[in-house]
């Protein structure tokens, strides 16, 4: 199910980063992204996969090897780059810049020195997407955890870029907060954006992925479809959702 | 902590809440300006009554609740009177039991304790009907022409701490929760209860801290942003041209 | 981005940081006899030996500039211009002689100990060389009320403070320079 026929919109080469303690986070990751490919990088805690996907929109600099995006290391002009490609953190409690709702979905706009009536146009737009625009003039900080994730979500898209990245979606939320993520998630796909997803509860989202990759203390043990892998899954330290006999479109937690 | 950020802010659909933030500021300077210069007691008055008559009409502010949060300085009041009454040489005051007061000294506390009470409420009409972002974008707007002064970064600033107080004070309630769950009450030694508060709070702000700094970084930060627009309208002007004349009578009347 | 825009934005996002934690400090006391130890001026010190001479006088002069501008910062939701000029005026833009000089004398690199103590004993008796002349004309007070009223109550908690925060720069300072220094290369993965 992966889009060899797409063109490759991210890549990257011999990518390794050594922590100045000497510690390898990650080592020679090579890897080639197709567009509108919906990725899930999998691996246990500390292998890596956190530090891979920073890389991706240069928040970290790689010790060795680089990043292309569309052809173009990313390094030659970062702020193009994280641009194009939309990182939505772990923690959202901790992305939130803005004093309201809307104000914080401004933020990435008005970094960009977009007109005001553009600006404005977009927080509309991408509340109204996320459905939060009843919320708008709110303090995020009363927000629930689905609605911080979606309010998290809007400023990243208000940016308007073609990769979206996910770290660890549904930690923390409750059942009706993943089924919204998922939900979102599976839109964003659908409107062809690229998305890579870094989690290690499959059970949740893997049915709706092109590809599944395995990060395994720093390296890429596995890269392809679902069910080619999804059996080979344990013995990396992520465990395989819902038995042996499971098949992987069951595993979502959208009905 | 959340009702120190909302504390003086009351959304409404006011005059003065619709009025240009800028002139509004001007406006209230004046207004300061002429409260530490007015010396009879009858200019006092009707600047009293104007005054009241522009929280509850002009701004719609309750002015109960903001009668009652000048309790925070009823003890400066306080000070201001009895340090008067008391260093002020003149006349005894006739049959009132204390020595040393005297009846200048306690016209002079008045007047002063008067003239604190009337600023405080101009102060609270301001912050009342202007939110935050209006404030901070006003700042940032009368810095801009100041050179060597980076208005944008102060803005941002301004922004990130008002950003900043209601996760601290969640962190700091959710502590001292924990630590009374662990008896930390029954401790005398203040270095130690210090200790407990400050060493996890700062370890957990730095860490939450770091992660927003990763957040603004991934959505492009720049000091180059897109600038607030501020929309002045002949209502504003007429507002500013009245203030100047009410305030320019009181003044001429009050020598 | 370039690394000196990078490291600017770390030193600003801190500094709001700090400039936060010293409102919250003026809301928060300790108990101690019949003065509580207010907590603002404490995290006023830290913000001088975190952030440096620069930075941390960007955090308390924000501090006392939101005050000024009426919003309730000011220590128990105090604001505006009638405090700052006050009696208590002087000890807000002593904060600001506090945070500087601390910075200036603290070493930012190599924590020492003794260095750190110096320049926050440095730093207090400023902040009370503009507190107490201040109090004393602004109330007319004699030198020896001034004291009374404006340093002597407040000098066990100002030790035990100064102790604390020198602890506390000990302990968080190697850490809080690595993250400001490079950029992002903390070994943080995932949660729990």
């Amino acid at each position: 199910m992966s889009k060899p026929n797409m063109p490759i919109i991210l890549e990257t080469q011999n990518l390794t980063h050594v922590f100045p303690d000497g510690t390898v986070a990650i080592k020679d990751i090579n890897l080639q992204i197709h567009a509108g490919e919906f990725v899930i990088v999998a691996g246990a805690n500390g292998s890596g996969k956190t530090v891979l996907l920073r890389h991706l929109n240069g928040l970290i600099r790689p010790t060795k090897g680089k990043v292309l995006l569309e052809g173009e290391p990313i390094s030659k002009n970062i702020i193009a780059a994280r641009k194009q490609i939309g990182l939505i953190f772990q923690d959202s409690d901790s992305q939130i810049v803005g004093q309201t709702v809307a104000e914080d979905v401004a933020f990435g706009p008005e970094n960009l020195r977009l007109p005001p009536e553009e600006v404005n146009r977009r927080v509309k737009t991408y509340l109204e997407v996320v459905g939060l625009s009843k919320l708008a003039q709110q303090s995020p900080h009363v927000l629930s955890g689905g609605e911080k994730r979606k309010l998290a979500v809007a400023g990243v898209l208000a940016m308007q870029p073609k990769i979206i990245m996910f770290d660890e979606p549904f930690t923390g939320l409750d059942y009706p907060g993943v089924v919204q993520v998922l939900r979102q998630l599976v839109s964003l796909h659908q409107s062809g954006h690229t998305i890579i997803l870094v989690t290690h509860e499959l059970e949740k989202v893997l049915a709706h992925a092109d590809r599944l990759i395995i990060i395994y203390r720093g390296k890429i043990v596995e890269d392809g479809t679902p069910e080619e892998i999804i059996g080979r899954s344990e013995q990396y330290g992520v465990r395989m959702p819902l038995g042996e006999n499971e098949r992987v479109d069951a595993m979502t937690w959208l009905k | 902590m959340a009702q120190i950020v909302l504390f003086h802010y009351f959304p409404r659909n006011s005059i003065l809440h619709k009025m240009d933030g800028r002139v509004k500021l001007i406006c209230m300077i004046l207004f300061s300006v002429a409260i530490s210069l007015v010396q009879s007691i009858p200019s006092f008055i009707i600047l009293t009554a104007s005054l009241i008559l522009i929280t509850l009409l002009a701004a719609r502010l309750p002015l109960i609740t903001l009668l009652k949060d000048m309790k925070y300085f009823s003890f400066l009041i306080l000070i201001i009177l009895l340090v008067n009454s008391f260093v002020i040489p003149g006349r005894p005051i006739p049959g009132f039991p204390l020595p040393g007061v005297t009846v200048e000294g306690v016209m002079t506390g008045l007047i002063a304790s008067w003239r604190l009470v009337l600023i405080i409420m101009v102060c609270a009409v301001m912050t009342g009907t202007t939110s935050l972002i209006t404030l901070k974008n006003v700042v940032e707007w009368y810095l801009r022409p100041i050179p060597l002064v980076p208005e944008t970064r102060i803005a941002t600033m301004i922004n990130l701490t008002f950003v900043f107080i209601p996760v601290i004070f969640d962190t700091v309630s959710e502590m001292l929760s924990a630590q009374k769950a662990r008896c930390v009450e029954g401790r005398r030694n203040p270095l130690k209860r210090i200790m407990f508060i400050a060493f996890p709070l700062l370890v957990q702000t730095f860490r939450r801290t770091e992660e927003l700094i990763l957040a603004m970084e991934a959505r492009c930060y720049s000091d180059d942003r897109t600038r607030a627009v501020f929309a002045t309208t002949a209502k504003d002007w007429l507002i500013l041209a009245f203030t100047v004349l009410f305030l320019a009578f009181i003044l001429f009347y009050s020598f | 981005m370039g690394e000196s825009t990078a490291l600017n934005l770390r030193l600003t996002v801190f500094a709001a940081l700090f400039t936060a934690l010293i409102i919250i400090g003026g809301y928060l006391s300790i108990p101690l006899g019949a003065v509580p130890i207010a907590l603002a001026d404490f995290f006023v010190m830290l913000a001088g030996l975190f952030l440096g001479k620069k930075w941390g006088l960007a955090s308390a002069a924000l501090y006392v500039f939101l005050g000024a501008l009426g919003l309730p910062v000011y220590a128990g939701g105090k604001a505006g211009l009638a405090v700052l000029f006050g009696p208590t005026g002087g000890f807000l833009f002593g904060y600001m002689a506090l945070a500087f000089v601390v910075g200036l004398i603290a070493s930012q690199k190599k924590p020492s100990v003794l260095r750190n103590l110096t320049a926050l004993i440095a730093g207090n008796i400023l902040l009370y060389a503009f507190g107490i002349p201040w109090l004393k004309t602004v109330l007319n007070l004699s030198w020896e009320a001034a004291l009374t009223a404006g340093l002597t109550p407040f000098i066990p908690g100002a030790f035990i403070k100064i102790i604390v925060a020198a602890a506390i720069a000990q302990a968080l300072l190697p850490r809080f320079n690595k993250s400001i220094a490079d950029n992002a290369e903390q070994p943080e993965d995932e949660e729990q």
